[in-house]
């Protein structure tokens, strides 16, 4: 056994001592064993090709530290709160949704199984919630998430990660119900002695979109796999996102499955590399049988600084209906050396013409954030980030 | 102001100039005529300091101080201009920030001071409307979308916004009908003044009809082969390069 399956079979020894939670008990044990099944991926896992988590975990002592805490921010009107940690008193909304999408994924599996700590949110019908709700993401080990929609109800999620040491795994599930609308921006400083794992995994009902930016400035290894499935007419995702890495590791899974015809979704993805980083973007979009009339869309690009640098792009495309469009394009390039010389024989220094060139790469993904002050801030997180990623 | 010996240059290891020598006084325009291939790209490359054209012998003297190892950008803030034969598009940056942050980094170089946003604003509108370039191409991303001539046209601007004192036009009427060339050339002849010289780079003789030049100096193969008074320009339009480079262009 290695290292991390000997961890991980620790743990799991240790959270059958957790009290039993009869509601819930069902779909933790098939975590259980989804996990089991599956084992801690690793680089020969077509899915990990990228991010070795088995190799990386190595040099964890113990992931029983559970110093993880997910802490919500204050709640605006209107928004119901329930800490996960309170499990056997969970409300009705808690129990009809947490934990059913969390098979799908070795990782997921093994937070729904292992984690006992998260919050979980809910928006009633029709409320349209305007301020943005604010969560911290900070600490080591397992905890999971849950976000609920109903019919109607909007709301903006800024999540942000710190750049906090070890191995965390979350794992959050979103409802969005019909003609409901979640946005969701997820911000992670880079973190050079943390392993983070998320899995994001979100059902949009019928007329309802999810639009998430997710900013990454890379970890040891990070992985986050975003799992979304268009189950009926009118639903569309929009996802976009920018990796600003200065010789650490940031690998962006998604995985659209377009269920339902008349469905659409758009990813826009861009990565800066520099150093020693690796910026990894998979994109998979499912369209099933009978889902005629679907549309959807998926670009990366990434711009290396330097010849230590690298980027895997993959987007893969599984089409089973006859009636659909689809679009794909990733490139990987350098900085275009004329763009470069036309500025600075204008008198622009060199140090600043690149900047301006990195900047205006990324801006088209930055540009997806609708909300002006969020966007700002989105930036704000970017350009910190930059002067690492531009080294070569 | 400007003074090439022998120069010699090399792009990959391949020598395209081959021993240019070449003088310009302050208020002189001179044009350099030349056949596809002989160099004329080159030479304005190399006179901006960019990457890869590698100066092999002989020397480049502005105002009496060698070019050669000076940045790019260390040539624009000394009035050093090159208005580019293919300007280069670059989305996501707007072309009103763009002229306001390369005027000032210029000024910072030479230690003047920045302009606020309100002074290049009021200074570039002033400049445009002659040029017509619109309001609304300052707002668009540098050159993207732009026609040929309104690219041109946004080059002959920044000439004017920088006030260059050694301005090289590289293949300036390329991709130019015929108003969009006029407009440029009237753009370029109010440029012209006692301490500014010019280097006008050019395949066709149709551009020195509005921009009439002191001097020309035909370009084949890396040298000077030819020069002479604004008539050659009409003998070369008559009898093409062929008899000046002995062979056909």
């Amino acid at each position: 056994m290695s290292n991390a399956e000997t961890l991980f079979a620790d743990a799991l020894e240790r959270c059958t001592a957790l009290p039993v939670v009869p509601w819930l008990e069902e779909r933790r044990a098939a975590a259980v064993q989804a996990f089991h099944a599956k084992g801690v991926p690793h680089r020969r896992v077509e899915d990990w090709k990228y991010s070795d988590l088995k190799t990386a975990l190595d040099g964890v002592n113990d992931l029983g530290s559970d110093t993880i805490a997910l802490t919500v921010g204050a709640l605006p009107a209107g928004v119901g709160h329930f800490d996960l940690a309170d499990l056997a008193n969970a409300p009705d909304w808690v129990q009809a949704h947490l934990g059913k999408a969390a098979q799908a994924g070795a990782m997921a599996a093994a937070a729904l199984a292992l984690g006992h700590k998260g919050f979980a949110i809910r928006v009633p019908k029709n409320r349209h919630v305007t301020a943005p709700l604010n969560v911290a993401v900070s600490g080591a080990g397992h905890a999971r998430a849950l976000i609920v929609l109903e019919e109607g109800a909007s709301l903006t999620l800024i999540e942000s990660r710190d750049s906090g040491a070890g191995f965390s795994n979350v794992a959050i599930e979103a409802v969005v119900g019909a003609g409901a609308q979640l946005t969701h921006i997820r911000t992670a400083a880079a973190a050079p002695d943390a392993i983070q794992v998320e899995d994001v995994a979100v059902r949009v009902a019928r007329d309802a979109s999810y639009r998430a930016h997710l900013f990454n400035g890379g970890a040891s290894l990070s992985r986050l796999n975003l799992r979304l499935t268009l189950k009926e007419p009118g639903g569309s995702a929009h996802l976009s996102g920018v990796s600003v890495l200065g010789g650490l590791h940031a690998d962006v899974t998604t995985e659209v499955y377009h269920a339902s015809g008349h469905t659409r979704s758009e990813q826009l993805f861009k990565k800066v590399v520099g150093g020693k980083g690796r910026a990894v973007y998979q994109g998979r979009i499912t369209v099933a049988q009978g889902a005629d009339k679907s549309d959807s869309r998926q670009t990366a690009k990434a711009l290396l600084m330097g010849a230590r640098a690298e980027a895997d792009l993959k987007p893969e495309l599984e089409i089973f209906a006859d009636d659909v469009k689809c679009a794909h394009g990733a490139a990987v390039g350098d900085l275009d050396a004329g763009a470069l010389f036309y500025l600075r024989a204008r008198g622009i220094p060199e140090t600043e013409a690149r900047n301006m060139l990195v900047r205006a790469f990324l801006e088209e993904a930055v540009d997806e954030i609708a909300n002006e002050q969020i966007r700002a801030a989105v930036w704000h997180v970017v350009e910190a980030a930059l002067p690492k990623a531009m080294t070569q | 102001m400007l003074e090439i010996k022998n120069l010699h240059v090399a792009v990959d290891g391949k020598e395209i100039l081959k021993g240019l020598t070449l003088a310009i006084e302050p208020g002189q325009v001179h044009a350099i005529m030349g056949p596809n291939g002989s160099g004329k790209s080159t030479l304005s490359y190399v006179l901006a300091g960019r990457e890869g054209y590698e100066i092999t012998a002989g020397s480049i003297l502005y105002n009496g101080e060698d070019l050669h190892g000076l940045a790019p950008e260390e040539r624009a803030a000394k009035g050093v201009f090159l208005a580019m034969q293919y300007p280069v598009e670059i989305p996501g940056v707007t072309t009103l920030t763009f002229l306001k942050t390369a005027l000032n980094a210029q000024r910072r170089a030479r230690g003047e001071k920045e302009l606020d946003a309100m002074s290049v604003l009021k200074l570039v509108r002033k400049k445009a409307s002659a040029l017509k370039v619109s309001e609304e191409m300052l707002k668009r991303a540098l050159n993207v979308g732009f026609s040929g001539g309104e690219k041109k046209r946004l080059e002959i601007l920044q000439m004017a916004l920088f006030e260059p004192k050694l301005a090289i036009l590289d293949e300036t009427d390329s991709g130019l009908d015929i108003d969009a060339l006029k407009v440029v050339a009237e753009g370029v002849n109010a440029l012209r003044s006692p301490e500014r010289a010019m280097l006008v780079i050019t395949h066709y003789q149709r551009l020195l009809q509005y921009i009439v030049p002191d001097r020309i100096h035909v370009l084949a193969a890396g040298r000077i082969v030819a020069e002479g008074g604004k008539e050659l320009a009409h003998e070369l339009e008559a009898r093409g390069y062929e008899h000046l480079t002995g062979k056909a262009a």
